[in-house]
């Protein structure tokens, strides 16, 4: 594996990144081992099952399924903003500066007892930047498409994008359109049914966010993780699960909390 | 004086480009296709033609009403310096104050100027008025414009139009540039430049606060010579087989810490500053690796390099940049990025490097100069300067200490008249400046100093410079 990495320098391609996924595995498969069998018989291993029931958040030897993410849309639009307040739970008001090129960022979330590791794109949205961002569109998981409610020409340049993205990341690629700066009162643009209309148009999942607010943030991207856990385990059963639905699903379930982005109807 | 043979901190090789003038890019130190033909490749085109479809509109007559109004604003008249970009066909693309579109009328005249002059076979360069300098410089395609009411000189004000032309070169690339007014002379460059006019300001405050983009040098972080080796072989070894790597930065608040390069290769201190400006410019460095493309104009201004960009670690606030070539390598530099971080770690030089930061004991009086209040040693060989801390009294008024230098480098190398030792004495304070083969060196020191014993003191303050030279300068320059 290391090897792989020493001499596999010619282009990290999905390739060598899946290999690194791999190596996290192993590492964490040696240090399973290492650790004191359960029972306190040498070497038995309990079936999976037993062992999953005892699992918990700090555990390390669960295993990792690896992911990307990328964050796309217009200049200003709220990407960075968005992932910092996913990342940290910060947001940071008034501090606005550009992404320049392409910033990645790892994390981690629990999906029903699996953790998965995103690994996020967050992408500048000038113009300039796009011949970068293209290159990483081919090997992209999932994309989450932002907009800002309170600038129509962001929402606009929505069809512009989907058009990008059909023509760069591959086709079966999980795309979610969020309709970004939510909290905005008077100064909204766009308003919720049009960007429910466009997603519906294009069949892809929408949500509202603020990454002020904390809106939506975090449903937004552990409804990613979740298709894409339920996509690589092989469940690709239609019916087993649907980001739309479970949107709708989750949204609902907070009805009782004032809402201010209602569930969306798919 | 005895000690001209004393010449601290030259070097026979440099990491830098010692070459004077900011001006232009024939010369050029290197090319990109030659790294990638040497290493087999076939060129690929780094242009993104995405852009040129959609090339549309500009909405800078739209500000109609209040123009005259704006411009007579006293707010913007009390400027002491305003640089504007324009096309050569009048469009506006960049006004250090004030939005661009609302002086359209002023950029008129601005392009009206340069193309009356330019009619008769001729360029204009300056116009002075009173104590007003209108700067221009007539790039290909663009127009720069500097009205400065500073003490600043022609060339001085030329060269930060330059620096600016470079920055936007460096943004879009000079190839990309001329392409796109070939096709389009009328196209409004604003729109790919978005998010830029940012670090353009920030390159213009950056020109007015560091004396490195006025001398044409760097300085380095001081440290000892081993921890630097460290560092530089902790690069070397990291990324010894990572092919098409050009150049590893390491730096820190503005200062040099290590920078290893491809055999051959050099960087000019003009892009090494725009690195420098690019870095301090943009907070999200410093939240996540980035991977950003990057034109360095005096390497090679035809194509992009493309920079990993890092902060070391949450308790080493230094910045790596590893440039290449190759546009999709983020893995393998991420993973280099990592090793070099951990060797360091285990060398104690992230330690070291804080240590460096935060120690406020490098001022002239702590190493035994109390008739100096302050100075500036630049080595041409390597195109690296040392200052010392900034003691009283500029701790408050670092803006006249600056104008001091400038003044001082202005009468060293001014075209008509230029100057090998300058001594100048007023009630504030005394100037000396000295201009040999072998380097610049600006000194401030006490007004009421004997002129024999500021001499003296030169010369002890060389012979203490040259006991460090190892420490305060970056002198291996250590190659891949």
């Amino acid at each position: 594996m290391v090897n792989g990495m020493a001499t596999g320098e010619s282009s990290m391609d999905d390739e060598v990144f899946e290999v690194d996924g791999c190596r996290n595995l192993e590492v964490d498969g040696g240090h399973q081992r290492t650790t004191p069998s359960p029972t306190g018989y040498r070497d038995y291993k309990p079936p999976d099952e037993v062992l999953r029931l005892c699992e918990t958040d700090h555990l390390d030897d669960t295993e990792y399924l690896v992911h990307k993410t990328i964050l796309l849309g217009d200049s200003g639009v709220g990407k960075t903003s968005l992932l910092v307040k996913f990342d940290t739970g910060r947001f940071q008001s008034g501090n606005f500066s550009a992404t320049v090129g392409i910033g990645f960022t790892n994390k981690v979330v629990n999906v029903d007892q699996t953790r998965v590791k995103l690994q996020i794109w967050d992408t500048a949205g000038q113009e300039r930047f796009r011949s970068v961002t293209h290159a990483y569109y081919r090997d992209a998981h999932a994309l989450l498409l932002l907009y800002d409610v309170t600038n129509k020409t962001s929402f606009d340049n929505i069809r512009a994008w989907l058009g990008e993205i059909r023509e760069y990341a591959q086709d079966d690629v999980v795309i979610m359109l969020l309709g970004n700066k939510a909290d905005a009162g008077v100064e909204r643009a766009v308003r919720r049914e049009e960007g429910e209309r466009l997603a519906r148009e294009y069949n892809v999942a929408f949500m509202e966010t603020s990454a002020k607010s904390g809106q939506n943030v975090d449903l937004a991207f552990l409804a990613i993780a979740r298709e894409l856990k339920y996509r690589q385990s092989g469940q690709k059963d239609e019916n087993r699960f649907n980001v739309q639905e479970y949107i709708h699903e989750k949204l609902t379930q907070h009805d009782s909390k004032p809402q201010q982005c209602p569930p969306c109807n798919t | 004086m005895s000690c001209t043979e004393v010449n601290p901190g030259a070097s026979v090789e440099s990491v830098l480009v010692t070459t004077d003038s900011c001006e232009n890019f024939e010369q050029m130190s290197s090319s990109l296709e030659e790294i990638k033909n040497y290493v087999g490749k076939s060129p690929e085109v780094s242009d993104s033609s995405t852009s040129v479809d959609n090339l549309e509109e500009s909405n800078s007559l739209n500000a109609v009403g209040s123009d005259d109004d704006y411009i007579r604003s006293k707010d913007w008249l009390e400027k002491k310096k305003h640089i504007f970009v324009l096309s050569s066909a009048g469009k506006p693309i960049y006004s250090r104050y004030g939005i661009e579109d609302k002086l359209v009328t002023m950029f008129g005249v601005m392009q009206a100027l340069v193309s009356f002059v330019q009619d008769q076979n001729d360029t204009i360069n300056c116009i002075h008025a009173g104590s007003t300098k209108y700067v221009f410089l007539n790039k290909n395609h663009l127009i720069l414009v500097a009205i400065s009411k500073t003490e600043e000189s022609v060339p001085q004000l030329v060269s930060q139009l330059n620096y600016v032309f470079n920055q936007i070169a460096s943004i879009l690339t000079l190839t990309r540039l001329n392409k796109i007014y070939e096709q389009r002379r009328n196209y409004d460059l604003r729109r790919l430049l978005s998010g830029v006019e940012r670090i353009i300001d920030h390159l213009l405050n950056f020109y007015e606060i560091e004396p490195a983009l006025t001398l044409g040098a760097v300085q380095c972080l001081s440290l000892p010579p081993s921890i630097r080796d460290t560092i530089s072989s902790a690069i070397t070894q990291a990324c010894s087989k990572i092919k098409n790597l050009v150049f590893a930065i390491l730096l820190a608040n503005n200062k040099l810490i290590t920078l290893v390069r491809m055999k051959k290769y050099a960087i000019h201190p003009a892009d090494l500053h725009l690195i420098f400006n690019l870095v301090q410019a943009s907070e999200s460095f410093k939240t996540v690796e980035s991977w950003t493309p990057l034109c360095l104009p005096r390497f090679d201004a035809s194509g992009f390099l493309y920079g990993h960009v890092s902060y070391l670690a949450e308790d080493c606030q230094a910045c790596l940049l590893l440039l290449t070539v190759e546009r999709d390598v983020f893995f393998t530099l991420s993973e280099a990025k990592h090793k070099i971080v951990e060797k360091m770690r285990r060398a104690n030089c992230l330690e070291a490097i804080n240590e460096s930061l935060n120690s406020t004991d490098g001022t002239c009086l702590n190493a035994g100069f109390p008739e100096l209040r302050h100075y500036i040693y630049k080595s041409k060989s390597t195109a690296q300067f040392h200052q010392p801390e900034i003691s009283a009294p500029y701790i408050n008024n670092t803006e006249r200490l600056l104008m001091l230098y400038k003044r001082a480098h202005r009468r060293l190398h001014s075209v008509g008249r230029p100057l090998k030792l300058l001594f100048e004495r007023s009630p504030q304070e005394a100037v000396l400046a000295w201009d040999t083969r072998g380097f610049e060196l600006y000194v401030i020191l006490e007004p009421l100093i004997e002129t024999s014993a500021a001499i003296a003191s030169v010369g002890k303050l060389l012979n203490w410079i040259k006991k460090r030279e190892d420490k305060l300068f970056h002198l291996n320059a250590p190659t891949f």
